[in-house]
């Protein structure tokens, strides 16, 4: 069973003109990161949200289609129960997802824990550890509300990880954060996958990701339009006409009117255009 | 003359009740300089720049932006000196068109109508956003919402424009856009001080970097000192390449690099 299924599902926001997501299909697997990205408006945040649930229950709208995560369908009242602590959905902006009650940044961590009923020795030893992940140990009595956009960011995702999520569902997570923050998620993600887990991340970030994604899946007008490898996908010309980005490196060798495959990293351009 | 100096900070204290998060910051930026203002996440930047707009006021010391000491003023006293993009422009967009967003600054001021219809053209002609002045501003995909609100603090030619993280959010053309703006208000002699995690930007647009560490200035240096030459600060992709292939000193953007590499071969292809 993949971790995430959608078979020809349509979204369409309440009072859109046109839908965000139209016929769209993929399946995301566990132990891998699925990396999705796509021209502004392409659908792949859209495709977050209604795996989640959180389109259409929080922002209305009409589904169709057929959407399994983890083999319930997240837009069923029932599903929230049979989901809960399974799936772990980060967005861009973290201070929309703070619990808003806890006092400290280790209550918040703890909160989801808490609420699932876990004894007392358990909740303490997974937040340390959550913390730690993600390197916030040292902010664990802070309030959360005063902690700046990346550290908040960091909070809300060891709030997730201390539950050993299935599936992670990240929509931009990193656009807050720091080169070194960055790293940490992205070793956070190899880490989840490893562990079993399914990755599905919406990211623009090419050089980032080029290095953490085993897949990549280019949106076009609400649906996948390329499948495949990240490599063989950001050294052809596609990506562009799809109106997504390469990495850095690609962007140059374009403007230098290089023929695809375009190099990637760094070292691919020191070998492409080394005398 | 101090009017001439864009921001000068001394001895610069603040903490938000008893979370002390500056002590004893001086900085100075001057005409045409571009500050990228770094440091983790927590170290004050955030606070450093609404210290600079006069949004906040130091506990300890002196912050005087064009000219004018902040204390017992407002952003409103700077308005038309500073411009300033926040992290979530949102929480600066309130008009009914783009066009009324931007000209609402130089309404402000007092500008004549015709002042301020040439001055809000030229500016979302510069950012390419004629096209959508009559649309409302949250009809628009937030990356358009960010750039409209970088309209907004461009319009009135201020001496000090403030930015924090002009380029979250944006696509690669977008960001090639901000890089660009950001080089033409400098040689125009707008000061930058702009906090961005995005050092491929910070390498195109800006020159010096102050990074914030502990509470403090910790290391105010050119940029090409620090990026790449520190374990916290990788240097980006393309100023990586330029080094490497000798190329030190271009400006590492796709726009400068690309005509100098067209004429070397290409190792692996066929083509000449």
């Amino acid at each position: 069973m993949s971790a995430l299924r959608m078979q020809g599902v349509g979204f369409t926001y309440p009072g859109a003109p046109a839908p965000a997501l139209s016929d769209c299909s993929f399946a995301a697997e566990a132990g891998q990161v699925t990396w999705l990205t796509g021209a502004l408006g392409a659908g792949t945040s859209t495709a977050l949200l209604v795996a989640a649930g959180l389109a259409p229950r929080h922002t209305g709208g009409d589904r169709t289609g057929v959407v399994r995560t983890l083999g319930e369908d997240p837009a069923l009242p029932a599903s929230r129960a049979a989901l809960g602590g399974r799936v772990a959905l980060v967005l861009s902006s973290p201070a929309t997802q703070l619990s808003g009650i806890a006092e400290t940044v280790a209550q918040e961590v703890a909160f989801a824990p808490a609420n699932l009923g876990w004894p007392r020795a358990r909740i303490r030893s997974r937040v340390a550890d959550a913390m730690d992940a993600v390197q916030i140990a040292h902010l664990a009595d802070r309030d959360p509300g005063t902690l700046s956009g990346g550290e908040m960011q960091r909070a809300v995702i060891a709030a997730m990880l201390v539950l050993e999520p299935e599936l992670w569902l990240l929509d931009e997570p990193t656009s807050a954060l720091d080169a070194a923050g960055r790293a940490l998620i992205h070793d956070m993600m190899r880490r989840e996958a490893t562990r079993g887990a399914a990755v599905v991340i919406a990211s623009e970030d090419a050089d980032g990701l080029l290095p953490v994604a085993g897949r990549l899946i280019v949106f076009a007008s609400g649906r996948p339009a390329i499948d495949g490898t990240p490599r063989a996908i950001l050294a052809g010309d596609q990506v562009w006409r799809a109106g997504a980005a390469s990495t850095a490196i690609a962007g140059l060798a374009r403007a230098a009117g290089v023929v695809a495959p375009y190099p990637l990293t760094v070292d691919d351009g020191v070998a492409r255009w080394t005398r | 003359m101090d009017a001439l100096i864009p921001l000068a900070m001394e001895q610069v204290g603040f903490a938000y009740g008893s979370h002390s998060v500056l002590e004893g910051v001086s900085l100075r930026v001057n005409a045409g300089e571009g500050v990228a203002l770094l440091g983790a996440n927590g170290a004050g930047k955030t606070t450093l720049t609404r210290l600079a707009m006069a949004l906040l006021h130091p506990d300890a010391g002196q912050v005087t932006t064009v000219g004018r000491h902040t204390t017992g003023r407002g952003p409103e006293d700077l308005a038309g000196a500073v411009g300033y993009l926040f992290q979530h422009p949102e929480a600066q967009l309130f008009a009914r068109t783009v066009h009324a967003e931007v000209a609402f600054g130089p309404e402000r001021l007092g500008w004549s109508a015709e002042r301020i219809r040439t001055a809000v053209d030229a500016t979302l002609e510069e950012l390419e956003l004629a096209a959508l002045a009559a649309h409302h501003p949250y009809d628009l995909p937030q990356p358009t919402r960010r750039l409209v609100a970088l309209a907004a603090a461009l319009v009135a030619g201020p001496h000090l424009l403030i930015l924090d993280e002009p380029t979250a959010g944006l696509d690669r053309a977008a960001r090639a856009r901000v890089t660009e703006i950001v080089l033409a208000r400098r040689a125009a002699g707008t000061a930058i001080l702009a906090v961005t995690h995005d050092m491929e930007f910070a390498a195109a647009a800006l020159d010096r970097a102050v990074v914030l560490v502990a509470k403090g200035v910790a290391r105010d240096l050119p940029l090409p000192e620090l990026l790449g030459r520190h374990p916290d600060f990788p240097a980006p992709p393309l100023l990586e390449l330029a080094r490497r292939l000798g190329l030190e000193g271009v400006r590492p953007t796709a726009a400068a690099l690309a005509p100098l590499l067209t004429s070397r071969p290409q190792t692996g292809t066929l083509e000449a």
